[in-house]
């Protein structure tokens, strides 16, 4: 395990060093501001509105309030989403990449197993990917709570599935390195990506629809790549009483935001997905040649 | 095995390598000996690089067995004793020289005490002392090489493979290394040199293996490989009735050459170096005029050639060893 976390610990100061982190923090900085600021704006004129219609307030959690929840679920979603490319852009080259130019030859020589630099470098990588989606997720917010005092009911366990997601899909990105050149690897794990996604389509068009084969095809899907499933179960917590209702009149017609909660068979499938994803990769790079 | 002889540390038997159906590696038989610099030796694609690769657990074998300081390369616990400077020698190129030397060294279980006081003094060995604070991504392709030559050294390693550890070298660098070399094998450490700088293994092998289409044609010492002849360049002023009569009575002149007037010079392969008085008393004998006697190391170029190319070469030169067969 020592071994491991030493590559962990090269896996963190890789980012920094390469300036990932730098760089991502300015961005992520420009990004949460320029939506907050957006926030703040559409707050100033919901509280203009609601004077000229003589006003003294607005309820947080009532109808008048949707575009402020609606800016949450989209905000949050956009930190999903750039979680995700995040995860697969960080860790494309985990493995393939050290081996393509070169670097791998040197470590493995030296007294670490194969398993263990896998495990080093997937923790390194969740470690990085984690903490910077639970940041920008909480930053986003508590930024939207700052302006407007609405906050989404149950943000802790919502984040949690997103970052869940950011597990695995960093995991299988993982997985990917140690078989595939950081290109193909890329491609691959986004068309996988792309797969649970369709999942969520197919399954809302068919819940609206009410096409027990296309909800069939969706469910399978989002067995396979459970990301965009974990993401749906994570909108579903964010959303008030109010939203959930406007959701379950339009039969779930939004591909984007949940109707319903996530089994927790889902959730465990998730994790031991993974986990397996790890074990796999660790498994494979132990087998091939270098 | 007798007990005053120890036992190889590097030794394969019948190792194979297979991809895609064609055998890189084709049953090949090694034996690297402890405290000796092994140099080994063969043309491009003739497995040589995959040999070392198996032998540090990086690829793993079709068939065979090897053994590497008596266990398998795929354990941690050898490779920790074990020294590797690669062919593309390739570092986190972010890294300083003191990050990169000192991530090696904690790989290699070296304490931390103990890599404050390695580093510097390795570094000072290859020649970057002072430039260990200097990120690797401004060195030259020398400057990379030392490194990872500074890498190879820094754990105390018991056997240090050197994958052509001169190749971005300037002849001072070359030089060096040479001399990292030797102080390596005054330690005893077994150094596995694989280079193509035939005059650089010449100088600091003890012993040598030439491979070719995945099987080692023969190993053994320069001396052993020559059929234990040692080659002697005599220069006379003339080659006087019965010289060269007297002279295939000490060994086997190899050859003449008259054509510059006034001097003649003579190759003669002598089976020790003790009959060297008696060719110069053989030449005053004869009332030639003796200008020059170099008993000479056999060239290692020329048995490299001989060997790969498959030229044909007099029965008396061919050392068959027990490792020279087809493995």
């Amino acid at each position: 395990m020592h071994n491991a976390l030493l590559i962990a610990e090269l896996s963190l100061r890789e980012a920094v060093r390469k300036r990932l982190v730098s760089v991502l923090l300015i961005l992520s900085v420009l990004f949460i501001g320029f939506y907050l600021y957006g926030i703040y704006r559409l707050e100033m004129n919901l509280n203009e509105r609601a004077l000229d219609a003589g006003l003294d307030d607005r309820s947080l959690n009532g109808l008048s309030n949707a575009p402020v929840m609606y800016s949450a679920m989209f905000g949050m979603y956009l930190v999903y989403f750039l979680g995700a490319l995040m995860s697969v852009l960080s860790t494309v080259g985990a493995v393939s990449g050290d081996i393509e130019n070169g670097v791998m030859q040197s470590v493995i020589a030296r007294p670490i197993s194969r398993a263990q630099l896998v495990l080093g470098r997937w923790i390194g990588f969740t470690v990085v990917n984690v903490v910077y989606v639970a940041l920008l997720g909480t930053a986003l917010l508590l930024g939207l709570y700052a302006i407007t005092g609405y906050l989404p009911p149950s943000p802790a366990p919502a984040l949690g599935l997103i970052l869940l997601s950011v597990t695995l899909l960093t995991a299988l990105t993982v997985l990917g390195s140690t078989l595939f050149t950081t290109l193909a690897n890329g491609i691959g794990v986004f068309v996988l990506y792309g797969a649970g996604f369709t999942g969520g389509i197919l399954t809302a068009i068919g819940t609206f629809s009410d096409s027990p084969t296309l909800v069939t095809l969706g469910r399978a899907a989002n067995v396979l790549m459970p990301t965009n499933a974990l993401w749906l179960g994570s909108s579903y917590l964010l959303q008030p009483p109010v939203l959930l209702e406007i959701s379950k009149a339009t039969r779930g017609a939004n591909p984007f935001f949940g109707s319903d909660p996530i089994s927790a068979g889902l959730v465990l499938w998730a994790a031991a997905l993974a986990a397996l994803a790890v074990a796999a990769a660790m498994w494979l790079f132990s087998r091939r040649d270098l | 095995m007798s007990a005053t002889s120890p036992g190889p540390i590097i030794e394969t038997r019948e190792l194979r390598k297979v991809y895609k159906g064609r055998a890189v590696v084709d049953g090949l038989n090694l034996r690297v000996l402890p405290g000796e610099v092994f140099g080994f030796l063969g043309p491009n694609g003739a497995g040589k690089s995959t040999t070392v690769k198996m032998l540090l657990g990086l690829v793993l074998p079709s068939g065979g067995q090897v053994s590497v300081l008596g266990g398998s390369p795929a354990d941690p616990a050898v490779r920790a004793k074990l020294g590797f400077l690669p062919e593309q020698f390739r570092f986190q190129t972010w890294m300083t020289a003191e990050e990169f030397l000192n991530f090696h060294g904690r790989l290699a279980g070296v304490k931390a005490d103990e890599l404050r006081a390695r580093i510097p003094q390795v570094l000072k060995t290859v020649g970057l002392d002072g430039r260990g604070g200097e990120s690797l991504g401004g060195y030259s392709k020398g400057m990379l090489q030392r490194c990872g030559l500074a890498g190879a050294i820094l754990a105390r390693p018991e056997l240090v493979f050197l994958d052509e550890p001169t190749s971005a070298l300037d002849p001072i660098g070359r030089v060096e290394v040479r001399e990292i070399i030797e102080g390596l094998r005054a330690n005893g450490v077994a150094v596995f040199l694989n280079s193509h700088l035939l005059s650089e293994v010449e100088q600091v092998c003890d012993r040598v293996a030439f491979v070719k289409e995945g099987r080692v044609l023969q190993q053994g010492s320069m001396q052993e490989l020559m059929g234990g002849v040692i080659p002697v360049g005599i220069r006379v002023d003339a080659i006087k009735p019965g010289l060269l009569e007297a002279l295939a009575r000490l060994g086997e002149v190899r050859h003449t050459d008259t054509q510059t007037p006034g001097r003649a010079e003579i190759e003669l392969w002598l089976q020790s170096a003790d009959a060297v008085p008696a060719v110069a008393d053989a030449i005053h004998a004869s009332g030639a005029r003796l200008h020059a006697l170099t008993p000479r190391r056999p060239d290692l170029e020329t048995m490299f050639l001989d060997l790969i190319e498959d030229r044909p070469a007099p029965a008396s030169t061919i050392a068959v060893t027990p490792e020279a067969v087809r493995a």
